[in-house]
């Protein structure tokens, strides 16, 4: 059947479409102000409305939309995707990437439901609307959804009565005079361009996500719709549609809300009112005034006026207070699902323990020296700011997390490295505070730090490529290092300072230098908790660079920080909890920490005395600055430069045979269709012949000389190719076999099979696609004699 | 190769023999109009009535005649008039007074080939008068149903619409015509051998020639009937007929009738190019000749709007 297209149907399809796409902004705000978002809409459907005046009604609506269509979605499609970093910039808030992917399909099935004349349009904006609706309702269950869902369903069945009436009618009026009949335009193909262009991009996305490069695995990996993100690329990723909301407010350790409570002013003492109590007992509780039911005759009720006397009371009478039913039996677990929950981008390092000396005999790193001298002061409102750094301008925006104790069971105050300011509330004042290590934050005179408190950090983020060369200060230079910080035993200080100067090769000093030792690391040593040194070896460190080539991260950790050492950077070694990205969970919108996070690190002291941390363990990262979208994309496509550059031998060969690929693709297409019936020809002699002539037709479509929807086989290559004054007897023979296979199947056929088999095959032997294109111009189909 | 047994192969030359015959006789008597010769032996063997509308003295009563001759049959005539009555065309009872009963005298109607000759210059109700016999090949006279020869087949000519003192033919009429064909002015060439073969002869007595004996004629009208018309094509015809019936310029749909004279005329088609089934270029070939008589199409629209129809619905393959 098909709908009637007038000014009601398109009408009524641009309402499905606002609708559903109300729908959509409902489903996206997610906790955002739905005002806004509905307000962002209106400016688009009033863009399509507009545009929608300009657009012309075809006379024909089964003809092909014309090719200016496709630059109109495509540029609604891609608006949203330009829209974006302006909003974020206007207003600070801004949807994800597959928010924006839904957006761009909203203004696609807008721009179908301008150009609703053509038939395809019509078709197209529905199904996206219909798609639209069905994605906002499983999104969300937000009460105005419900709204727009029967505002979609009432204007769906309108939409279906206005374009179907001609069939309704015919329930009506005399099924004779309502005969309708479903006219073909041209015959149908499959759409095998389009599914093969699907199949590319679907194996090439799988190919880059199985074998590609690690970032643009992750880049692909937050493209997938609903998956929230990690917030490792884009802070807005993380809040995607099902993010945060689930989460469970309260003061329990297993509570993963990040609700502020007075935990940290509660004190284990006895209060006044214990004291009161101990002398004088609990206070009366009198006893609830309980209601009761009397069960009377209706008669006596109404005569005593509901009060009835001692003698008309029944004997009994029953409680109307009825106590639920018995809970589940079974205890659940009260038990945190971590030792902290992160709230902020990760990866996130939270210092423990501090080590700077390497110890050569026991093999193992001392603990560093406790730091004298608070330096931490009272910022007001709570907020505390470390005072000794130095204000730098290698720094980037900073990063705010908060991070909620469950179960830590020491008084380690969880703070992120290149710290600046921090908050725990009710605790305001700096002498609460004191340091464990430097960079390692402890409440003080605490054994442990209560459950449900949150610490909300400010640290800094630093993009290390910025960094100046004097950045990095000199052990036991001007700046006071202690000389602690550059000790490297004496036993292996040639082989790693030989070393070092091997794998940093021609860089100057500075980050080039450290990321070149890094990225050796990084790339040919592989972890492997398993793999600790023999205990009677003299160097582990030397053992794990030199023979087994791979370790637990604290050998990264040594080998690195020795290295770096040897290379006169002021080092130390952490141990501390790592947040990883591939713990966040959608659902509450944070990143949970477990004990099984423990992780150990290098880290190099810059000249403003901030610690930086470096990562030399693969599968593990550290938290960059937070890139605008424009940054992103400059970064992405400079990086995409760099990989085709890197592979610019392979990517040449690739683009020859894809373009190659192209210009013959005809040719390509035709071989293989050819080689597929040449191998699977087909049973009868009516399969046979059907499935060269499927061939042949192609061919003639390829060429420009395609059947007409009215021409039969026969009249098809009779008029095309079979001219008097060249007679070819195979292509005559194969013509009569068509009309035998397609009009006289129950008749027995005057062909043998192998017969029939010689002749397609000399047929599509001989009349190949290059001789198709050659046939001249009045080889074209005539009129029909 | 040749797959067919000695009796059919006998049986296919004695048909090539008699269509042949038919052919020669049908193109002596209208010169130059192989095509439309073609067609009035389909429309003969589809056990179809023809209708030939043109202009006066292009050779339709010719035609009919030399059909009547060459199919063997009696030949009655018909001029209609527009005092002609229904009993002249049927026939009417007679009180014989000797017998003192009434008498049928039979009308031109009760013969093989009735040529109704300017049938649209007599009024709606004699014309009416055939329509039994066209439809049912029988007549009711005073409640008595009188039945006609198997092989009735009715030849009207008619002159164009336009022409003074006509009379349109009514629908129901039209439906049980199989086609109309125009005949159409003959080639120089053609109008010069009908010239020159009119020196000396006063009628041509090759013309008058029976070619087939009694009984052909039914044996090929049996043969057509069994050529081989795949599903699939009947699905087409019908998706035809069916798109008749929606198109806006089209007034009268295309009736089942229609459809069955329609697929009777594309077997005769085949079976006229010695094909034991039937195409879709048979079913097109002979589409504006069928459709042109029943659609309700205006004279000058109808081959370009019966074209359309055919572009529109694509041919099974």
């Amino acid at each position: 059947m098909v709908p009637e297209i007038s000014r009601l149907v398109r009408r009524s399809t641009f309402v499905l479409i606002v609708l559903a796409s109300f729908g959509v902004e409902v489903a996206a705000t997610d906790g955002r102000a739905v005002g806004q978002s509905i307000c962002f809409l209106s400016i688009w459907i009033v863009v399509a409305a507009v545009v929608a005046q300009f657009i012309p009604i075809p006379t024909d609506p089964r003809s092909k939309p014309p090719l200016w269509l496709f630059f109109l979605l495509l540029g609604l499609a891609l608006a949203p995707f330009v829209v974006e970093p302006l909003r974020r910039n206007w207003t600070g808030d801004g949807y994800p990437l597959e928010i924006q992917m839904v957006c761009s399909f909203r203004n696609v099935g807008l721009g179908f439901s301008v150009c609703a004349g053509w038939l395809l349009c019509l078709r197209l904006a529905c199904v996206t609307s219909l798609f639209l609706i069905l994605f906002s309702v499983s999104m969300t269950n937000h009460p105005a959804m419900m709204v727009v869902l029967g505002m979609y369903t009432a204007t769906g069945s309108i939409w279906l009565m206005i374009a179907y009436w001609s069939a309704f009618r015919s329930v009506f009026v005399a099924p004779e005079k309502t005969v309708t009949i479903e006219l073909h335009d041209s015959c149908e193909r499959a759409p095998w361009l389009g599914f093969s262009v699907l199949v590319f991009f679907l194996g090439l996305a799988l190919a880059l996500v199985l074998v590609g490069p690690r970032r643009a695995s992750y880049a692909l990996g937050e493209w997938m719709p609903t998956s929230g993100g990690t917030g490792a690329t884009d802070m807005f990723a993380r809040f995607g549609v099902g993010d945060g909301p689930e989460e469970t407010a309260g003061d329990n350790a297993k509570a993963a809300g990040m609700v502020e409570t007075d935990k940290m002013i509660e004190d284990n003492k006895n209060s006044l009112i214990d004291a009161v109590n101990d002398l004088y007992g609990p206070p009366h509780k009198p006893n609830e005034d309980v209601e009761r039911m009397v069960a009377a005759g209706k008669v006596d009720v109404i005569q005593f006026h509901g009060k009835l006397p001692d003698n008309k009371r029944p004997s009994r009478d029953f409680d109307t207070g009825r106590k639920g039913p018995k809970g589940n039996p079974k205890p659940k677990s009260q038990g945190a699902r971590g030792v902290f929950e992160v709230q902020g981008r990760t990866p996130l390092h939270i210092r423990l323990v501090a080590y700077d000396i390497y110890e050569p005999v026991e093999k193992r790193w001392l603990e560093a020296r406790k730091p004298t001298g608070k330096l931490i002061e009272a910022q007001g409102g709570d907020w505390m700011k470390l005072g000794f750094l130095k204000p730098n301008d290698w720094y980037l925006a900073d990063e705010r997390h908060r991070l909620k104790v469950a179960e830590l069971k020491s008084n380690l105050v969880p703070t992120p490295s290149l710290l600046m300011h921090f908050r725990i509330n009710k605790v305001d004042k700096s002498d609460y505070y004191e340091w464990d290590y430097e960079g390692v934050l402890v409440l003080a005179g605490r054994k442990s730090i209560p459950p449900g408190v949150i610490v909300t950090t400010d640290c800094r983020t630093v993009d290390p490529m910025r960094l100046p060369k004097s950045a990095f200060g000199t052990v036991g230079g001007t700046n006071g290092t202690s000389p602690n910080l550059g000790d490297v035993p004496s036993i292996i200080r040639p082989e790693i300072l030989k070393l070092a100067r091997e794998w940093a090769g021609d860089h100057p000093r500075g980050w080039l230098q450290i990321d070149a030792i890094q990225r050796k690391l990084l790339n040919e040593y592989t972890l492997d908790l398993n793999a600790t040194a023999p205990p009677e070896n003299p160097a582990p460190v030397l053992w794990f660079l030199n023979e087994s080539r791979r370790g637990p991260d604290y050998l990264f950790a040594s080998a690195f920080a020795l290295m770096l050492r040897a290379l006169d950077y002021p080092t130390r070694i952490c141990m501390g909890y790592y947040a990883s990205p591939d713990a966040y969970d959608p659902e509450t919108a944070h990143t949970s920490v477990k004990v099984t996070d423990l992780h150990f690190w290098p880290e190099v002291l810059l000249l403003d005395g901030h610690w930086m941390v470096l990562e030399p363990t693969p599968g593990y990262g550290i938290l960059g600055p937070t890139l605008s979208l424009f940054e992103r994309i400059l970064d992405a496509f400079a990086f995409l430069i760099f990989w085709l550059y890197s592979h610019i031998i392979k990517f040449t060969l690739l683009f020859c045979l894809l373009f190659a690929g192209w210009i013959k693709r005809c040719d390509l297409f035709d071989s293989l269709a050819f080689l597929i019936w040449a191998s699977f020809p087909g049973k009868t002699w009516c399969e046979q012949v059907r499935g060269a002539m499927a061939i042949l037709e192609r061919r003639g479509r390829l060429s420009g000389k395609a059947r007409k929807c009215r021409q039969t086989m026969f009249c098809w290559l009779r008029e095309s190719l079979l001219k008097p004054s060249k007679p070819d007897a195979d292509l005559y023979q194969i013509a009569l076999m068509a009309q035998w296979a397609a009009y006289a199947q129950e008749a027995p056929p005057p062909w043998s099979q192998p017969e029939v088999l010689n002749v397609c095959h000399r047929v599509l032997g001989s009349w190949t696609l290059k001789r198709w294109r050659e046939a001249p111009p009045d080889f074209l189909i005539g009129d029909k004699s | 190769m040749s797959i067919l047994t000695d009796d059919a192969q006998t049986n296919l030359a004695l048909k090539g023999t008699l269509l042949e015959g038919i052919r020669a006789a049908l193109n002596r008597a209208l010169r130059g109009k192989a095509d439309v010769v073609e067609k009035v032996i389909a429309c003969l063997l589809a056990r179809g009535h023809l209708l030939l509308e043109d202009l006066p003295g292009l050779g339709k009563t010719t035609l009919a005649k030399a059909i009547a001759f060459a199919v063997g049959g009696n030949f009655s005539r018909v001029q209609c008039t527009p005092d002609l009555l229904p009993g002249d065309i049927t026939g009417f009872s007679v009180f014989n007074q000797k017998t003192r009963e009434f008498e049928f005298l039979s009308g031109p109607v009760f013969s093989d080939v009735l040529l109704a000759d300017e049938i649209n210059r007599t009024t709606p109700r004699t014309q009416s008068a055939l329509l039994e016999a066209m439809a049912e090949r029988q007549v009711t006279v005073d409640n008595i149903r009188h039945t006609l020869t198997p092989m009735f087949f009715v030849v009207a000519t008619q002159n164009p619409f336009e022409h003074h003192g006509t009379y349109p033919l009514p629908e129901a009429q039209l439906d049980r015509f199989a086609m109309k064909l125009a005949v159409g002015y003959p080639e120089k060439s053609d109008e010069l051998g009908l010239l020159a073969a009119a020196i000396g002869y006063v009628d041509d007595p090759l013309i008058q020639k029976s070619v087939l004996l009694k009984g052909q004629l039914a044996g090929l009208q049996e043969q057509v009937s069994k050529v081989l018309v795949q599903p699939n094509l009947q699905e087409y015809l019908v998706d035809l007929g069916r798109a008749t019936r929606v198109h806006p310029k089209v007034t009268l749909g295309l009736s089942p009738r229609g459809l069955l004279i329609w697929q009777r005329v594309a077997q005769a088609w085949a079976f006229l190019k010695d094909r034991p089934f039937v195409t879709p270029d048979d079913i097109q070939d002979i589409a504006i000749p069928v459709l042109s008589v029943r659609l309700g199409l205006a004279p000058d629209e109808a081959s370009n709007i019966i074209n359309q129809l055919l572009e529109t619905v694509p041919v099974p393959v």
